[in-house]
């Protein structure tokens, strides 16, 4: 059914492909997740996690869509076969672009980013999407803030799950792009979105050396964004940090 | 994750070490001897156990099984000491758990380890249970740097080496899955001998319907107490057959304590299966290697092998004499620790039923 199959990446729960959906030339490619049947699992119990899994990650992207909140458009979603085709993005991840401390990594962290076209000259990676650090910071603060306005959890936010758009590909939409919503649900709970931040600082944290500036600035752009709401959100992320990990081992 | 080509700091000995391991966090008690050789290997000089075993539909309490350990103690170590052919004062050291584990018994065991240090003017080392399982894994399946899945009655943990200290991935956020296997096990009434764990197995394979149950993963980590409160459910409702027989020759819909066995180990071997999958996915790691005494489950282990074969590596796993707690891998560890110089002083000798895997300084590897 789909045409021009090019595998990017296998994480735990899918294999992504660049794909196209139509023979047609003016067809856009699209990325094509498939989460494919587990052999371990029992038959019956795969099958309803797959379609459930699949029916949540694209109901989150609509209620992400029709609140404005900037993610890739949906273009087929198949939920008993496992399948779900959203807008391919031109442009690199958020980690990428800052440059992660970490040891390189031979393949990409869950394999559901789809990481296209990276610069391979020695300039910042920054310099063809014409956005400072800062003004990138701000600009992933005021994503978060519009996906929690609506309510949806993003579940993994990382650098790696955000994307920056080049900016020749599509001038009008917004540059930053949120992604992979596998994880992805619905609640209100200052509890969810707090934990949410708290999720995001840890990985700026492991994964970009002196993050604590970056950081700051995505939750002042997040604070403004947010208005009313950002003060109960504040009070529970510092619960959530003193809280650290989960629990003392019992037993 | 990228091979670093980094020396071990962990240096050939220059004679042979010998150690005993004393064991006693939870019902089993255990003592065994190991020997590092002067070419590195390790030889498992004795390793015997004994297991507080409850009556059906009963768990094992703390003060009951601490009775059960001070019973046992002498007989065990005598055993160990015996069929190793050694003698007490060839020992290096005395290995104990500090914990995690049940304080009463962690106590019992702790006050013997104390005791034959005194008699016999030996060191002392307190080791922590967990990283205990990991090194005896490791040495006996020769896995290098695998994702570690630790499932016994206390613990459920995903985890995985990095920088001198074992990292915990993803864990249970409530209660472990051989607890849960165990407490189902009690509820159906089914045998604790020789573990409720084992019997909820053989029950298993002659399930055939998969009932639908609540499958909680949360990102790394795992929520099991639904999954049993909803099993627990299932025994009350009008189609359960608790002999496993139709009641006419008309009554086709039901389902047996059998199927309720293969359900509950399908779903939560499932959701720990998921987890250490995406462990791998996140670290890159193709080696998979499980201890705990869930751990010599067939069916978990063959499920491991299928999604691990699915990413091109390959699952590592033991069987029950080093599943199943026991003293050998207190020796093990204690006994690599000993070597890069960590001794426990007296004064120190406490336990803990607290004891978090990635507390330990894991001074033995590069």
């Amino acid at each position: 059914m789909a045409l021009a199959l090019t595998l990017i990446a296998q994480g735990a729960e899918a294999k992504v492909y660049r794909a196209r959906l139509h023979a047609d030339r003016a067809a856009q490619d699209v990325l094509l997740k498939h989460r494919f049947h587990k052999q371990y699992r029992h038959a019956s119990l795969d099958a309803s996690l797959t379609r459930s899994r699949v029916a949540g990650e694209a109901r989150a992207l609509i209620k992400c869509l029709r609140s404005g909140v900037s993610v890739p458009g949906i273009r087929m979603v198949d939920a008993p076969n496992g399948l779900l085709a959203i807008e391919w993005i031109q442009g690199s991840s958020v980690r990428f672009l800052l440059g992660s401390s970490d040891e390189p990594l031979d393949e990409p962290v869950d394999g559901d980013l789809p990481v296209s076209d990276q610069p391979q000259e020695h300039q910042h990676p920054l310099e063809p999407y014409g956005v400072s650090q800062d003004a990138l910071m701000v600009l992933i603060g005021v994503e978060i803030a519009k996906m929690h306005l609506a309510d949806v959890i993003h579940g993994d936010l990382t650098t790696s799950n955000m994307m920056l758009r080049l900016p020749s590909s599509s001038p009008s939409t917004s540059r930053l792009v949120l992604i992979d919503f596998g994880l992805a649900y619905t609640s209100s709970l200052v509890e969810d979105k707090a934990v949410d931040l708290y999720v995001l600082e840890r990985a700026f944290a492991s994964t970009h050396p002196d993050s604590e500036p970056l950081f700051t600035s995505v939750l002042n752009a997040y604070q403004t964004r947010m208005g009313k709401q950002w003060h109960a959100v504040a009070r529970r992320l510092d619960e959530v940090r003193l809280r650290g990990r989960k629990r003392s081992m019992v037993g | 994750m990228p091979v670093r080509v980094r020396r071990s700091p962990l240096a050939k000995p220059d004679r042979p070490y010998l150690a005993l391991g004393l064991e006693g966090s939870a019902n089993k008690l255990g003592a065994g001897i190991i020997k590092h050789d002067v070419d590195g290997s390790s030889t498992v000089l004795s390793n015997v156990r004994h297991t507080y075993i409850t009556p059906p539909g009963e768990g094992f309490l703390p003060r009951d099984t601490a009775q059960h350990h001070r019973e046992w103690a002498l007989n065990v170590i005598k055993d160990a000491v015996q069929k190793s052919g050694v003698s007490m004062q060839e020992l290096d050291c005395i290995c104990f758990t500090k914990g995690p584990g049940m304080g009463a018994p962690l106590q019992s065991v702790a006050l013997v380890a104390r005791t034959l240090s005194l008699l016999f003017n030996k060191p002392l080392v307190g080791v922590n249970h967990c990283v205990g399982h990991i090194e005896m894994g490791r040495e006996i399946t020769g896995a290098q740097n695998p994702v570690v899945l630790y499932v016994s009655g206390g613990n459920t943990q995903v985890i995985a080496y990095s920088r001198q200290c074992y990292r915990i991935f993803g864990e249970t956020l409530d209660i472990a899955v051989g607890n849960c296997l165990d407490r189902f096990a009690r509820v159906i009434n089914l045998s604790n001998d020789p573990s409720p764990g084992y019997n909820i197995e053989q029950e298993a394979k002659k399930g055939t319907q998969l009932l639908p149950l609540p499958y909680a993963t949360k990102g790394m980590d795992v929520s099991l107490s639904g999954v049993l409160t909803s099993t627990e459910a299932l025994t009350m409702d009008k189609r359960f057959r608790s002999d496993g027989q139709p009641k006419g020759p008309d009554d086709k819909d039901f389902f047996t304590p059998a199927d309720l066995c293969f359900s509950l180990q399908e779903t939560v071997f499932a959701m720990l299966v998921e987890i250490t999958e995406r462990a791998m996915a996140h670290i890159g790691s193709k080696e998979v290697l499980i201890v705990g005494g869930v751990g010599s489950n067939e069916r978990l282990q063959e499920m491991m092998g299928i999604m691990a074969r699915e990413r091109g590596g390959q699952v590592f796993a033991t069987d029950e004499r080093f599943c199943i707690d026991n003293g050998i891998m207190i020796a093990q560890a204690g006994l690599l620790s000993f070597r890069m110089g960590y001794t426990t002083p007296l004064s120190r000798t406490t336990c803990t039923q607290r004891f978090r895997t990635d507390e330990v300084h894991v001074a033995w590897r590069a």
